[in-house]
């Protein structure tokens, strides 16, 4: 079984674990919850074998390379980060439900993968300017950043879905009841983003010290780099009206919003603007 | 004094600091979508008049180095610096707090935090509580109040100055970014394979250096892979100064050259607009020589007093390879033929070529018979040059703002407070504590606190 083949399945079973986590919100059953992590925990360690099933293709074919240099494997190394954190969140907090929201995003990033035609799947030798052994770094920290705002986005999402329903208290019964509480989505939410803030900062500065030897200049303004700074900035406001003004649950969830539409746009948005990380286009 | 005032309270305030973030923001979502400057003179001309004084007088073609800019990052740096030196006491007083007394009530309403025990003799319970202090938290102190004894332990004091360090580190990265402004210098430089270069075009069209060395480039390679993507850029340079090489060295993207203080990147290349060919020819049939020659030179023939200019050199002409144009003069003739590297195929394709068109017979200088082994580039390699004095604030403002988030988002401040109390025939041990965040995890460090005395007191 190859590489591309496994993480076909891989992207069939975060859609199953999507519908289990699906079943254990409405059905309230804790049987559904367990099957779907379990299905997940499987997803990864596929995902994690195939990862590394294609970089060792690439050495078979005389390129070899961390398969984290074009736009395809950075998707699939995105959704990898985002079940990796997940799991481990929801085995800190013993929380199934939030997986609703989260898994999808994983599952979203491998179809996407697969699906769109612009996106070539196949094993590309490195271009000189991606020769450098701060590839690795800079790519698995902008992802660890990114696969955490993504999980901050996915429980926003749940706290904003919650907290329409009903004003401020909370009632245990009914759909909105499942659901996690409140607080616990907003620990969540300003958890996530601190552990994203962190990563994207070293991301940010492992770029600047490739692109230091790699461009000569730390900075240049290209627009990836200018968006990765809006995104730093929109949750270095995040994290400010947190600590100075007391903002707490939605006015965080709707900037914990905000900023995933940012890293979307660095991510992928960008690529559309001229600029230096042109590698990932296509 | 009032107007002072009121300008101090205005860069003190984080709301100030917010609406700047937020104004940052718009300017560079508006620069990465407006025109860059190296097309904006395109963009120009579309615009009227008016509009187009607009993109001038704001710079809008480049936000990034444009006053408004300047003026948002000066604002923002005053209000860091403002707010810093205003918030400063406040977090002294916090650092230099007495530990005792405890604050107002830290004792009261304790749950789980409270141990009642008969067993043991007070100075046997004070050791144990010392000792279990003294695993976890530093600076383990005593005191008796008429309540009991009260000790206290405390760790990560210095984690209050954590966004401090945060906020220094953002100041101290803007100071090596103006140091690296103002004292630092770009140029970029062509070199042919074989040329020595001593001036360098800076940046921006902003006029020539002259640098105190000269760079030769001794090779320029370019690798392709099987399917036609690039591999290798790399060219071998030679610095000389004062007329001696002294430094030589490969250098390819990602790993750039030092010399004097400045750093040489490879940045582009490209073929210079001469080529080379290798000559040959025979003398009657026999052997006769080989040359290489670039479009312009000249060469002697031996015998006969004949001198050759090589016209021109082309690497593809009218679809039929690569051919160079001669032209022999002796005291007799003065003859001008085209030399085909592919001859033998045209000569398949139009046998009576040479009757047809004389001029494309490489034997018509007699007895002489040109040939071609082949037409190679000549490349220029591009050179960037840089050298900026700011990097080390830059890279040590970097350092400071990973160890200030550590200590932010994983470190704090904790304080406990344990008081031991001879209530009639019992003793009662009560656990409390302060943090200046995370509270859950300081009820955590409290409770295992209140099992570790506990086990420790039943053993």
């Amino acid at each position: 079984m190859n590489h591309t083949m496994i993480l076909s399945w891989v992207t069939f079973i975060y859609f199953v674990s999507f519908v289990l986590y699906l079943f254990r919100l409405i059905t309230g059953k804790k049987f559904w919850g367990r099957a779907a992590s379990f299905l997940v925990w499987a997803g990864l360690i596929a995902q994690t074998i195939a990862l590394l099933l294609r970089w060792k293709t690439s050495y078979s074919m005389g390129i070899g390379h961390v398969p984290l240099a074009n736009l395809y494997e950075s998707m699939v190394f995105f959704s990898w980060s985002i079940v990796l954190i997940y799991l481990i969140i929801e085995w800190r907090t013993k929380n199934k439900i939030f997986g609703v929201f989260v898994i999808p995003t994983a599952f979203l990033a491998m179809a996407y993968a697969s699906i769109a035609p612009d996106i070539n799947n196949r094993i590309e030798p490195l271009i000189p300017a991606l020769q450098s052994n701060w590839l690795t770094s800079h790519v698995v920290t902008c992802f660890m950043g990114y696969a955490a705002f993504a999980i901050a986005f996915g429980c926003s999402l749940i706290y904003l879905l919650k907290n329409k329903k009903k004003g401020d208290v909370e009632k245990p019964e009914g759909f909105s009841g499942k659901l996690p509480a409140l607080a616990t989505l907003d620990t969540l939410i300003y958890q996530s983003t601190t552990l994203g803030f962190v990563f994207l900062t070293i991301g940010i500065m492992t770029g600047s010290i490739w692109a230091h030897y790699a461009w000569g200049s730390y900075w240049s303004w290209d627009p990836k780099e200018t968006w990765s700074l809006i995104t730093w900035l929109i949750y270095a406001i995040m994290l400010h009206s947190r600590y100075v003004r007391g903002w707490r649950g939605k006015r965080m969830a709707i900037l914990a919003i905000i900023g995933f539409a940012c890293v979307l746009f660095t991510y992928l948005g960008v690529n559309y603007l001229p600029g230096l990380h042109s590698y990932l286009r296509t | 004094m009032l107007n002072n005032n009121f300008l101090w309270s205005f860069f003190s305030s984080v709301k100030l600091t917010i609406t700047l973030l937020v104004l940052i923001v718009l300017v560079f979502i508006a620069a990465t979508f407006l025109p860059s400057q190296d097309v904006f003179q395109t963009f120009a001309g579309q615009l009227s008049p008016g509009t187009a004084k607009i993109f001038f007088f704001f710079r809008l073609s480049d936000l990034y180095h444009s006053p408004l800019f300047y003026f948002l990052m000066t604002l923002l740096s005053l209000n860091l610096i403002i707010c810093s030196i205003n918030r400063f006491p406040i977090l002294w007083r916090q650092y230099k707090a007495p530990h005792f007394p405890e604050p107002a009530g830290s004792f009261d309403n304790l749950p789980q935090s409270l141990i009642i025990t008969e067993a043991k003799e007070i100075s046997k319970i004070k050791l144990i509580v010392k000792s279990s202090l003294k695993k976890k938290y530093r600076s383990g102190k005593e005191t008796d109040t008429e309540r009991g004894s009260v000790f206290y332990a405390e760790r990560g004091r210095f984690s209050l100055f954590g966004v401090y360090i945060i906020h220094l580190s953002i100041l101290v990265m803007i100071a090596g970014a103006i140091i690296g402004s103002i004292f630092g210098f770009t140029a970029d430089i062509n070199i042919k394979e074989g040329e020595t270069v001593n001036l360098a075009n800076l940046t921006k069209g902003n006029g020539i250096k002259q640098l105190n060395f000269s760079v030769r480039c001794d090779k320029f390679i370019v690798e392709f892979y099987e399917d036609g993507t690039p591999k290798t850029y790399r060219s071998d340079l030679s610095f000389i100064k004062n007329g001696k090489v002294e430094k030589q060295g490969s250098l390819l993207v990602n790993h750039p050259l030092t010399f004097d203080n400045f750093r040489f990147y490879q940045s582009s290349y490209g073929a210079a607009p001469e080529s080379k060919a290798i000559v040959t020819y025979t003398i009657a049939g026999k052997k006769g020589g080989s040359i290489g020659v670039a479009a312009g030179d000249t060469f002697d023939l031996p015998e006969g007093k004949a001198r050759g200019f090589v016209m021109r050199i082309e690497e593809n002409i009218m679809e039929m390879g690569p051919a160079v144009k001669l032209r022999i003069i002796s005291p007799e003739k003065d003859i001008q033929f085209w030399v085909f590297q592919q001859l033998d195929k045209l000569l398949a394709m139009k046998p009576n070529l040479f009757s047809e068109a004389p001029m494309l017979n490489p034997g018509l200088f007699k007895p002489f018979v040109f040939s071609i082994d082949g037409v190679e580039h000549t490349y220029y390699t591009g050179l960037h040059i840089v050298r900026d004095p700011g990097i080390p604030l830059v890279a040590l403002g970097g350092l400071l703002m990973i160890i200030g988030l550590i200590i932010v988002f994983f470190m704090s401040y904790q304080c406990i407070w344990v008081r031991i109390e001879q209530q009639d025939a019992k003793i009662s041990i009560s656990i409390t504590g302060r943090s200046n965040r995370n509270n859950q995890q300081l009820q955590n460090k409290i409770d295992y606190l209140c099992r570790q005395i506990d086990q420790e007191l039943k053993a």
